[in-house]
């Protein structure tokens, strides 16, 4: 498991967990964040850019609020 | 029987996601036949639109784009309240249409899954069909209808594509009964609701089942302050109910994302396929946008050409000049056809003057908003944001801030309205108190004026640069340098807090439209153009009776018979030597007279009083009205500037434009210059950062909903406009020796 901003560029991973105060991972659930969503790396770095199902998030975390995930191998 | 009892009106509330391409089906629905205004007490736009089909007609009300309908702040509450009829101001409405985004189902879904909940007939319109077949997405239509139990049209709101349709089934619609929908939370949830609601119906307090779900669910508060239960009766009764719910494995606040995204996997399960695809072109686009240093560099040049346009020769300045020509031709036929009067001093002095001088910067506002219109609706603007996100999370700020301090640049008003998209309310405020420092329109004329007058031109690096350009990018820095100052400041102490977090969606690139981008324009315009009509030609007419009234020919006493004698001579003139000698004196006296009316008016009498508080700052008295003339709007300084300077001149100079004017202005009394290049550099400082803006601060007024932060805004942002114009002054004057006139 690691840290959402600490994966490189084109890589997909898993999330495992979302971290943090429960309205802000509501929030971000409801944007589309949360365990088990598949996620991929368009601009790595501290905020990121993901690619999430259809649309394009960027993210940065902070002390109370992080995301960790598990990498998984890109399909194609 | 009247047309109007036969037409059937159908309100339908219009809900979905941001990004979905909303406001754009809204406008292909309603066309031109739109309404907008404020809901009460919050900063939420109320949008209606009208169109007939058949002989019905239906009235759409757009509500804000959201994610979810989980109201925690009064702004959210509002979408929820709409759909309601909780609200006196809005009917009751009796159909919703929900806009998905093809290409992201799983997520629009969510808040798909609230709406049903309401029991109300209900149409999707599944958008962008085109875009999700490019990311390789495909959506079975059917199939998604007959799981929701809604119809579902697939429409392309950018081409107009199955607009038609989806207004015909609107028609129907109301006659439809509500979808059958079971809630996705689970029984013990269920009956905790119910439990909730029998207790709320039996203390008489009216609660729809929406909402009482939402109490349940709202751990942040809100809600319970909001709907005034009563005691804290209520409140233990809610904690009790969590509290059970917890033991018996269902955890509040996070069920609700549980169960909605469990009901969207089993509804979409084999309705979406995705093929792989290429990274969408989006995708390649952003790895060079959003890239650290290419993208930076892109942005640095984008930024460098819009301002540039905005003040361009070539661009802005043509129509400007023509406003300019335009004024002056009016104010000049005004001027010959009618006999000298208070009347004539008001049209010209006044009312041409005054509103002349600000509509000229009519092309440049709508230059900004058409450079920031594309920007936003080709959707580089949240990249912008992004890229911007590195620098304001230095001040504690986040990229959030990015849009409503751009968008402060053309005007502070758009600007606070944009800062509810910040969910952090430290944030919020910390930007909503140094959006007016940013250099909106109104304050070009000021820069304009003063720099043409009395900053000397060089222009240097083989004419890429001049010293009129920077001093103008000089005024721009100083504001951004005060207000990165204020929100280190302000974050931590009144405002202190830890970063937050920063989540934002990225919509993808699109081509801009043509209309959206048009019609933002003028409406920016248009609502400059409203300013100027009202506000500044009542104030432009206030001042010119303050500076006229009560023109009492006591006050001219000494030079009147003498200038009667000098018309009658020049009458019986005849050497050209002796003429010459005459008319000059006649103007000198002319110029007397004028300044000593000046000096007894209203105006004027004030002005003295306010000398001495504006003399460290290097203006004289008529600096010091003009300015404090200024305070309900910053640009008024122009016209009141025109104003004063025309009445204290000679007959003929309406004329004249305002530099020349204020280049021949001199201290009462003697020759010596008003304007020099301290004086001019401490007023564009003092105007760079003030709060002179009534509207401003009405507006942050309404979006703080307290009086505290207007007045707080107001009193830091006149106190340090006053130190920083007196330190300019200061130094200026040190290394300015000489007063020195621009070529």
């Amino acid at each position: 498991m690691m840290p959402l901003d600490m994966l490189p560029i084109g890589q997909s991973a898993e999330i495992a967990e979302v971290l943090g105060d429960q309205n802000d991972v509501k929030r971000l659930a409801e944007m589309g964040l949360s365990a088990g969503v598949v996620v991929q790396v368009v601009q790595q770095g501290s905020p990121c850019i993901v690619r999430v199902a259809g649309s394009t998030l960027c993210f940065r975390e902070c002390d109370h609020l992080q995301i960790f995930v598990q990498p998984v191998a890109s399909v194609a | 029987m009247s047309l109007e009892q036969q037409t059937q009106s159908i309100a339908v509330a219009l809900i979905g996601n941001p990004n979905t391409g909303k406001s754009t089906l809204f406008n292909a629905l309603s066309g031109v036949r739109q309404r907008t205004g404020n809901y009460p007490g919050v900063t939420v736009e109320k949008k209606h639109g009208t169109f007939r089909i058949g002989d019905k007609s239906i009235e759409l009300i757009d509500l804000p784009g959201s994610y979810s309908l989980a109201p925690r702040s009064p702004d959210e509450m509002v979408a929820v309240d709409v759909l309601l009829g909780r609200l006196p101001a809005e009917r009751k409405p009796q159909a919703v249409l929900v806009i998905l985004d093809a290409g992201n189902l799983e997520r629009n879904l969510y808040i798909l899954s609230q709406v049903l909940e309401l029991r109300l007939p209900t149409i999707v319109a599944l958008n962008m069909i085109d875009v999700a077949q490019d990311k390789g997405v495909t959506v079975d239509a059917p199939l998604l209808a007959q799981r929701l139990g809604v119809p579902v049209l697939e429409t392309r709101a950018n081409h107009g594509a199955g607009v038609q349709q989806l207004r015909e089934a609107l028609a129907h619609i109301a006659a439809q009964s509500p979808p059958e929908y079971t809630s996705p939370f689970p029984p013990a949830f269920r009956e905790e609701v119910a439990g909730l609601q029998g207790k709320m119906v039996a203390s008489n307090v009216s609660a729809p089942r929406y909402l009482v779900e939402r109490l349940l669910l709202d751990t942040s508060g809100y809600l319970e302050k909001e709907l005034e239960l009563g005691g804290d009766n209520f409140h233990q009764t809610i904690e009790e109910a969590r509290a059970r719910l917890k033991e018996s494995g269902v955890p509040v606040p996070a069920v609700e994302a549980m169960s909605r995204y469990a009901w969207v996997r089993e509804t979409l399960n084999g309705v979406v396929q995705r093929k792989p695809v290429a990274p969408p072109l989006s995708d390649r686009i952003d790895r060079v946008m959003t890239h650290p240093i290419l993208g930076s560099f892109f942005f640095a040049i984008l930024m460098l050409t819009v301002f540039t346009a905005v003040f361009s020769e070539y661009i802005a300045g043509v129509p400007m000049s023509g406003i300019e020509w335009l004024f002056e031709t009016i104010g000049g036929l005004v001027g010959d056809s009618m006999a000298e009067g208070p009347f004539r001093s008001l049209l010209v002095d006044g009312v041409i003057a005054g509103v002349g001088g600000v509509l000229v910067f009519l092309p440049q506002i709508c230059i900004l908003f058409f450079f920031i219109a594309i920007l936003e609706d080709c959707g580089y603007m949240a990249r912008a944001a992004y890229l911007m996100d590195r620098l304001f999370s230095n001040v504690g700020l986040s990229g959030k801030s990015f849009i409503p301090l751009l968008s402060s640049f053309a005007c502070a008003i758009p600007g606070v309205m944009a800062t509810r998209v910040i969910e952090n309310r430290r944030d919020r405020l910390t930007t909503m108190m140094i959006a007016p420092l940013m250099s909106c329109a109104a304050r070009i004329p000021v820069y304009v004026v003063m720099i043409a007058a009395f900053v000397p031109y060089y222009s240097f690096a083989g004419g890429l640069l001049n010293s009129h350009a920077l001093t103008f990018a000089g005024m721009y820095l100083v504001g951004i340098f005060a207000a990165v100052l204020v929100a280190l400041v302000l974050k931590k102490t009144l405002l202190r807090g830890a970063t937050p977090p920063f989540v934002m969606e990225l919509p993808s690139y699109k081509w801009p439209s043509l209309t959206t981008v048009g019609l933002r324009v003028f409406e920016k315009g248009w609502s400059f153009i409203y300013r100027a009509g009202t506000l500044i030609f009542a104030s432009s007419v206030l001042v010119w009776a303050a500076a006229y009234y009560p023109h009492n020919d006591a006050a001219v006493a000494t030079w009147t018979p003498r200038l009667a004698e000098v018309e009658t001579e020049l009458a019986q003139a005849t050497e050209p030597a002796q003429i010459e000698e005459l008319e000059a004196e006649q103007g000198d006296l002319e110029h007397h007279i004028a300044g000593a009316y000046l000096r007894d008016s209203f105006l004027g009498r004030a002005g003295q009083w306010v000398e001495p508080v504006v003399r460290p700052l290097g203006w004289d008295w008529r600096i010091g009205c003009a300015t404090i003339a200024s305070f309900p709007a910053r640009e008024v300084i122009i016209g009141t500037l025109g104003v004063i300077y025309d009445l204290g001149g000679e007959e003929d100079e309406a004329s004249i434009p305002l530099r020349e004017k204020l280049k021949s202005a001199t201290w009462d009394g003697t020759d010596r210059p008003v304007y020099n290049l301290p004086v001019a550099l401490s007023v564009m400082v003092f105007f760079a950062l003030c709060a002179q803006c009534a509207a401003t601060l009405a507006v942050i007024k309404r979006e703080t909903n307290s009086w505290r932060w207007p007045i707080f805004t107001f009193v830091y942002m006149t106190l340090l406009a006053y130190c920083g114009a007196f330190i300019v002054y200061r130094i200026a004057a040190f290394f300015t020796t000489t007063p020195i006139v621009s070529v």
